[in-house]
């Protein structure tokens, strides 16, 4: 479904990512980790399609998509839930959600207010605040809202980084559910985390990355594999 | 008592309704640069040769036996495409480089400069003044106010509102302000960001073009007609705060109530710089303007 073969990607001079492979199975949950500014969040960005990498090859459901707009990328079934939540200030909350309606832009209005009372019943604290702006809510609530609204666009593959950052456990526990649904659904993702044991309870495999480049990859149910994945990365 | 009601009946009421009318006509042209300032993040310098070009076009058309009224509609609708080529074709290529600011700030200005040549080629260097659609005069508290000024006041009430319209309660509105916070974001959920760069610079030059057709019956049509303009604009869009639609009404209307008024009590030839004054110290104190920036809350 998603294959990456010999990526490069550089932030201005810096060569953050330095020739990464990886092949992802349809419906699989793929762990990212690593310690901080090793580049697992630009390697999501750069299947995102937020930078344009300098090398290398990303191949999703057999097209080439390195290089191509954000949109285009969305618009094909990939998903992004960035770091940091990046929920718009001036939009309401069902503002922000049904612009997610444009990642299947072929779909009725039937369908789109369909998909969004799917929503609202899934998350009905949002369906609760949907007039509030949404920058008002809560720090669990952003995060919700951030996945409701690449959920609304039913990625096949999502990226999402760093979900349970600064979220009470309650909301994390609510969260790694959502993923778990999403998985159900037949939905590839690709998560990066640094609450590595609760994200390996939710993940098949996972791969290790240290300085731009895989050191470890193995599988989330296998003992041996996650105990020398934890001394890998120092946990 | 009544001496006081005399001044403002003779006095101050005229001259701030000569400000109202020139409030309204600045603000028809800033409202198109602020949007482009809000949205792509581009100081538009040939926002006022734009202003001139739908004049000019409005002339050219008006020569040839076509109405007024229709010209208001046909008019934005031909800035439309030459404000969606001009964002493609200029305005892109340069967009993503690192000196995005300076570059594309001297490119519309080269632009400017190009099209202002144009017009002094196409249409000579003398004003031309359209006919004034609207004849007559009413009496407003003792003030004669022409027809087509009371007109301008309405007609430009409505377009603020209706560009207010789309911006804050369409989806269309929601995908600009989305693109004008965070592209990157607004892209990763589908929004096709580049051709919402090319629309809104579209608009606004539209909106510029529609200015250009309703102040030539009051201001005439030349080819430095963009430049008596657009200084003024970049003061409302500089203190209104860059990119707002309320921040462009509202320090409009204050700023030309201030020019207008200012010019009762020292030389008028002082009230420019008092504008510009009150630019430099917003800068100084508040650089973000009286209000928050498209799409930012």
């Amino acid at each position: 479904m998603l294959a990456i073969q010999n990526l490069h990607t550089y932030y201005g001079t810096s060569h953050v990512i330095q020739g990464i492979d990886l092949n992802v199975d349809q419906g699989a949950v793929i762990g990212v980790f690593g310690r901080n500014g090793v580049g697992k969040s630009t390697l999501l960005k750069t299947i995102a399609g937020w930078i344009r990498p300098a090398q290398g090859e990303i191949v999703f459901n057999g097209e080439r998509i390195h290089g191509q707009a954000a949109d285009r990328i969305a618009r094909k079934g990939v998903g992004f839930v960035p770091e940091d939540r990046r929920i718009f200030p001036g939009l309401t909350v069902e503002e922000n959600l049904t612009l997610g309606f444009l990642q299947v832009p072929r779909r009725s209005g039937a369908d789109n207010s369909a998909a969004l009372r799917r929503i609202y019943d899934r998350f009905p604290r949002l369906a609760e605040r949907r007039h509030q702006n949404g920058t008002t809510l809560s720090g669990g609530e952003q995060q919700m809202l951030a996945m409701a609204r690449v959920m609304i666009g039913e990625p096949r593959l999502l990226l999402i980084d760093e979900p349970s950052e600064g979220l009470a456990p309650m909301i994390v526990a609510d969260l790694f559910a959502i993923i778990g649904e999403m998985k159900q659904r037949g939905c590839t993702i690709l998560l990066v985390e640094q609450n590595v044991p609760q994200a390996l309870t939710a993940c098949d495999s996972f791969i290790a990355i240290e300085r731009g480049r895989v050191i470890r990859a193995g599988d989330a149910s296998n003992k041996d594999d996650c105990e020398r994945l934890m001394q890998a990365i120092s946990f | 008592m009544s001496t006081a009601i005399e001044y403002f009946q003779f006095v101050l009421a005229p001259q701030m309704l000569i400000g109202l009318v020139l409030g309204v006509a600045v603000i028809l042209v800033a409202l198109g640069l602020t949007i482009i300032f809000g949205l792509l993040d581009v100081i538009n310098m040939s926002h006022g040769e734009f202003y001139a070009l739908g004049a000019f076009i409005a002339l050219a058309l008006g020569s040839i036996g076509l109405p007024f009224w229709l010209l208001l509609i046909l008019v934005p609708l031909v800035m439309l495409p030459v404000g969606y080529i001009v964002e493609r074709g200029l305005i892109q290529r340069v967009f993503h480089s690192g000196e995005r600011h300076v570059t594309t700030l001297l490119l519309t200005f080269g632009l400017g400069l190009v099209m202002e040549d144009a017009f002094r080629l196409v249409f000579g260097p003398n004003p031309h003044k359209p006919e004034t659609p609207i004849v007559g005069a009413i009496d407003v508290f003792g003030v004669f106010l022409p027809l087509y000024r009371l007109f301008l006041i309405v007609g430009g009430a409505v377009v603020v509102a209706l560009v207010a319209l789309v911006v804050y309660r369409t989806r269309l509105g929601a995908m600009v302000r989305a693109a004008a916070f965070d592209r990157h974001m607004a892209a990763s959920l589908g929004v096709p960001v580049q051709h919402v760069y090319a629309g809104a610079f579209a608009f606004g030059v539209a909106l510029a073009g529609l200015a250009g057709v309703l102040l030539a019956p009051v201001y005439s049509a030349f080819p430095t007609m963009g430049r008596d303009f657009i200084l003024m604009a970049f003061t409302v869009v500089i203190v209104g705060g860059m990119g707002s639609i309320a921040g462009v009404v509202v320090a409009g209307l204050l700023l030309t109530q201030v020019q207008a008024i200012s010019s009762l009590y020292i030389s008028p030839v002082w009230s420019d710089p008092i504008v510009f004054g009150i630019m430099v110290i917003m800068l100084m104190v508040r650089p973000q303007g009286l209000f928050g920036r498209l799409g930012h809350g």
